[in-house]
């Protein structure tokens, strides 16, 4: 098999996993090498789907032991198969790095033959990227579940950041759809990486020039509306993640059907702006000082697709606005919808010299359309007639702003899955009147 | 009117500063030679560059405003925007009369114009770190061509350097025809006349091949989102850009 038809197949199974991301890392290079690690991250183009390509996503193989319902990889599935070579894996990296196309390698793989093998396989890759060819750019690599100790701890000496995807954001949604997966065997790898984190901070501590390990943290990514599990569940999984082993990040990727089975629901395209809305929540978690709890109950477990999260803590606590904007402390302020991290810090900057006005505001950057219903500036609201200070009136006038158009696809999208016989007889009146 | 023409560099700019604080008569505009369209209002005054008064300039934005200040007018100067040089002289002169917090009147004019254009440099040099694409040349030189909005490439030295260490590289400014060259021991830039065809190395079309590969099927294609990828990635930027074409 030819190298082209290996990154077809290998890419087109990697393409499921969302992190892309090469941030988090001060690697530098070193003398006579190549590559040097951007804290920031730099995203290298951007693919059709909008998404960010900042890192070679592959496998190293797509041949898998394991029959997870939910995979496209899933050993019962009739597609091609394809392994690399750890020669080909390191050339493909570095010729891709050298004209600019990549911040690094982000590799994963199936699991052939077992855990420890595939484990084996991926160390000696990313081995021989960073002591043969001296390659200090980012790499990202999954840790396999079930892999043994020594290997996972081996491997972090030399990548930039860990991973393991959990998918299934609970026991019951494992048995379902990954029969052969357990919570202990993915959980497992995370602590082992928690702690070598955390023993490789302190070794720091003492020496400066200790080995890096894992230097970017480590993330995970859970499968959004395969299973029933609601967005609280969801969202309090991803808050202990980031409290208990101190996660980077929490990946959310709306379920896609790639193929089906009667324990798996059926969907007409992927839940896009539910997936929109836990990425924002999940923001409010790690850089609005929010918990999860503020956002979602046992009573009102799943988020409004129409307003976005913060908006709707905002409506149901409305007796704490408004805000005057040339008082209010830093954590207040990054209450308000429309005021983000960025908007916030510049608030302060400002304050220092001028008491602000809403024009002020404006030049700012800071977007006033759903701000203005929550701050006062000089102790007066936004001019404007009749601005709404209840809640019910406010959430319409956020919605008439914002969402007519997510309106009008949902009605779309509503109106055809719920009622398929009226679409086909629509398609028939339009056949024959000649309209299509 | 009165008119300041400088000859384009920064330091024919940074003289232009100098002239106008101790000249009594002030200018409407500093424009560079190149850029300066004449009419019979105009009164001008030709710049010599000086680099004395320059190195003078230089030193009391940083004692006096910040290291800061003159990052933002020299990126500013890149913007190439026709009232940067005005911007940049009415922002200094607020910046000397109330020193180091400058930068926090946010919402004052003076501070605003010159933060804009620095937002906008700042953009395109962080999106062309990302998406300049260098071809391996017959001779070995890793040669990237781009045409940028602003003047942003003689920004990314470093960057390039600093990764790219080992490798002989010109990225080529094809609006502006200059380059950062490096050397694999310091980079520099340089006019450049382009006379004869770029070569590729016989294996270049390869790797060009994989690449396009690779950007294909990594597309989701029940997520495409055409208008997404061209938010991140304007189209004025794709036609150097292998996976684009």
């Amino acid at each position: 098999m030819n190298l082209i038809e290996k990154i077809k197949i290998l890419s087109d199974s990697a393409k499921y996993d969302v992190s892309c991301s090469s941030s988090g890392s001060n690697r530098k290079n070193k003398k006579g090498g190549i590559g040097n690690a951007a804290p920031s991250g730099i995203c290298h183009s951007w693919a059709p789907d909008g998404r960010c390509i900042s890192l070679l996503k592959i496998l190293f193989t797509n041949s898998c032991i394991y029959d997870c319902k939910y995979c496209v990889n899933r050993s019962s599935n009739d597609v091609p198969r394809a392994s690399f070579t750890p020669d080909e894996l390191v050339n493909l990296t570095i010729n891709f790095y050298r004209r600019n196309y990549i911040e690094g390698l982000f590799l994963s793989s199936a699991i052939c033959i077992s855990p420890d093998h595939t484990m084996e396989l991926l160390l000696k890759s990313i081995k021989r990227l960073r002591e043969e060819e001296n390659f200090n750019g980012y790499i990202h690599v999954k840790a396999i579940p079930g892999a043994n100790k020594t290997l996972i701890e081996e491997t972090g000496k030399y990548v930039d950041r860990m991973s393991v995807n959990i998918e299934l954001p609970s026991s019951q949604s494992l048995k379902l759809l990954a029969p052969q997966k357990t919570k202990e065997s993915i959980i497992k790898p995370m602590g082992l990486i928690k702690s070598g984190i955390i023993q490789n901070q302190e070794e720091k501590h003492k020496f400066k020039s200790a080995p890096q390990f894992v230097p970017g943290g480590q993330s995970t990514q859970l499968i959004i509306g395969a299973t029933k599990d609601n967005d609280l569940k969801i969202l309090k999984l991803s808050e202990s993640l980031y409290h208990s082993y101190n996660l980077k990040r929490v990946y959310y990727s709306a379920y896609i059907p790639v193929s089906s089975h009667p324990n798996l629901p059926t969907i007409s395209g992927p839940p896009l702006l539910r997936e929109h809305r836990l990425y924002q929540a999940d923001w409010l978690l790690r850089f609005y000082g929010f918990n999860s709890s503020e956002l979602l109950n046992e009573e009102n477990p799943n988020f409004d697709e129409l307003l976005d999260p913060k908006s709707g803590w905002a409506i149901r606590n409305i007796d704490k606005f408004p805000v005057e904007i040339n008082k209010a402390d830093y954590f207040t302020l990054l209450r308000v919808p429309g005021i983000g991290v960025k908007s916030a810090q510049r608030i302060l900057q400002a304050r220092k010299v001028t008491v602000l006005g809403f024009d002020d505001l404006k030049k700012l950057g800071i977007v006033l359309k759903r701000a203005k219903y929550f701050i006062t500036c000089k102790g007066k609201y936004f001019p404007q007639r009749s601005i709404p200070t209840n809640p019910a009136s406010i959430k319409d006038s956020l919605l008439l702003e914002d969402n007519i158009k997510v309106r009008e696809n949902m009605e779309q999208l509503s109106f055809f899955t719920l009622f398929p016989g009226i679409m086909a007889v629509n398609e028939n009146i339009a056949r024959i009147s000649g309209e299509l | 009117m009165l008119y300041y023409i400088y000859d384009g560099t920064f330091d024919g700019l940074l003289t232009a500063i100098y002239d106008a604080y101790y000249e009594k008569d002030s200018p409407e505009q500093i424009v560079p030679l190149n850029n300066f369209v004449d009419n019979f209002l105009i009164r001008r005054i030709y710049i010599q560059a000086d680099a004395e008064k320059s190195r003078k300039v230089h030193d009391a934005i940083i004692n006096k405003i910040s290291k800061d200040a003159m990052t933002n007018i020299m990126y500013a100067y890149l913007s190439e925007h026709e009232n940067a040089g005005i911007f940049i002289l009415d922002y200094l002169r607020f910046g000397f009369k109330v020193g180091k917090i400058a930068d926090s009147y946010l919402s004052d004019d003076r501070v605003y114009n010159i933060r804009r254009l620095v937002t906008k440099i700042t953009r395109e040099k962080q999106l062309l770190a990302g998406i300049i694409r260098f071809r391996l040349l017959q001779n070995n030189i890793y040669y990237a061509p781009i045409e940028t909005q602003y003047n942003t490439a003689c920004l990314l030295g470093d960057h390039f350097a600093d990764r790219m260490a080992d490798q002989v590289f010109v990225i080529h400014d094809v609006k502006r025809n200059y380059g950062v060259f490096y050397d694999k021991t310091k980079w520099f830039m340089s006019d450049i006349e382009l006379n004869a065809d770029v070569v590729f190395h016989e294996k270049e079309l390869f790797y060009q091949e994989l690449w396009k590969q690779y950007f294909e099927s990594i597309t989701i294609k029940d997520r495409i989102n055409p208008k997404l990828q061209s938010n991140f990635m304007p189209k004025k930027y794709w036609k150097y850009l292998i996976e684009m074409k």
